[in-house]
């Protein structure tokens, strides 16, 4: 069939399909059938639409959810409708993906895992942190926890971030405590804050997904060729290598302009695969002997030798400086 | 034998004055040394006459794009 004839067909078997869930509905009135548990729990439902054929012709794909369905009055009226010309396929009940333990709600909270302030969508724990006698506190980006500037301290912080389905209050773990305020005017060297863990909730400071154990920070700075991980509430645990160091200049857009940072590192993702994308700022990077190394901030979509773009950190120990903090491993 | 760390910053400092378009000067490593790496947000223009070395420190170029903070 043409492209067009396909479609007025599939516009007629709506009606047949409509009818058929209008039944469903008044069978249903009348009291629920003995049957399977595994039939009452399969949903009876047609789903439409083209498929190519070999030829260069289309179809009209039929896909069932339930077995019955295959050889029922309605798929039959279907293939009379369109002559023959359909692609029926059983296909069983459709399944939410499951979303991967670094975007769902984590108790103990975890590195890695989805997190923002109330106003923003995700970002991610990058790690436990504490200054003098204090709570122990989140550390993320200032983008993250504080909304690039416009965030007030003791705002609430949720895990998972709203993106992800974070509810506030539900989901608040900490308050937000402090930040070193993003410059648009004049250059910066971090993009970070912290928030102090609310009493009652439980946090890991140590282990690192399918890396292992947080080893301190380390007490050198990066070099070239380094290997370093992560592990990031987009991408989770990823691999790469230290491309660039004290990068200046690096110019990164954020929702509220422009800024330029001073001293970064450059990081390329490992095979084929990106090292971070977009939910993946706040990352802790971490070396070889997972010390910790720099905090992920920012991304480049072009770039790198594997051509899946580049990566922004700023080095850890200006972060811990900046917000006069001490990483708790 | 390559160029030294404090070569290769010395570099740094005059490509950053050289490239105003870039997103981003660093240091890098070519062989036994150190080079300085530019990031541009667009190929350059005239090719032809790009420096490929600064006080004889290697430059490398890439163009990265735009780089924005990593959220969703």
């Amino acid at each position: 069939m043409k492209l067009d004839s396909v479609r007025d067909v599939k516009n007629q078997a709506r009606g047949i399909v409509s009818q058929m869930l209008r039944n469903d509905v008044s069978r249903r009135k009348l009291g629920v059938r003995a049957q399977s548990i595994e039939n009452a729990i399969q949903p009876r439902s047609i789903a439409l639409g083209v498929a190519g054929t070999n030829n260069g012709d289309y179809k009209l794909a039929v896909r069932v959810q339930h077995p019955l369905l295959v050889e029922g009055k309605e798929v039959q009226a279907i293939r009379e409708m369109a002559k023959g010309e359909v692609d029926v396929r059983y296909i069983g009940q459709v399944q939410k993906r499951q979303a991967p333990w670094y975007q769902q709600r984590c108790r103990p909270v975890r590195i890695g895992c989805s997190v923002a302030h109330f106003k923003v969508t995700a970002g991610t724990v990058g790690a436990f942190v504490q200054s003098a006698g204090e709570a122990a506190m989140v550390l993320s980006n200032n983008h993250v926890l504080a909304n690039e500037n416009d965030a007030s301290v003791g705002d609430a912080i949720l895990q998972p971030g709203p993106y992800d389905g974070g509810q506030n209050p539900a989901d608040q773990i900490a308050t937000l405590t402090q930040f070193v305020p993003i410059n648009f005017a004049s250059p910066n060297t971090v993009d970070c804050a912290v928030a102090a863990v609310a009493a009652g909730i439980a946090f890991d400071s140590k282990n690192l997904d399918q890396i292992g154990q947080l080893s301190g920070v380390r007490p050198s700075p990066v070099d070239n060729g380094d290997t370093v991980a992560k592990v990031g509430r987009t991408t989770g645990v990823t691999h790469g290598t230290v491309v660039s160091f004290e990068l200046d200049n690096v110019t990164v857009g954020y929702d509220n302009g422009s800024a330029t940072f001073d001293g970064q590192i450059e990081i390329e993702g490992a095979g084929t695969f990106p090292f971070s994308q977009g939910g993946d700022s706040g990352s802790l990077v971490v070396d070889q002997e997972n010390q910790a190394v720099a905090l992920l901030f920012a991304g480049a979509e072009t770039g790198g030798s594997n051509g899946q773009g580049l990566t922004y950190a700023n080095p850890i120990a200006a972060v811990l400086q900046a917000l006069s903090i001490t990483l708790i491993v | 034998m390559g160029y030294t760390l404090e070569e290769a910053r010395a570099a740094k400092d005059k490509a950053k004055q050289l490239f105003t378009s870039n997103v981003g000067v660093g240091i890098t490593r070519v062989n036994d040394g150190y080079a300085v790496k530019v990031n541009l947000p667009d190929p350059l223009v005239d090719q032809e006459n790009i420096p490929t070395a600064i006080d004889g420190v290697p430059v490398q170029f890439e163009v990265v794009g735009q780089i924005r903070k990593q959220q969703p």
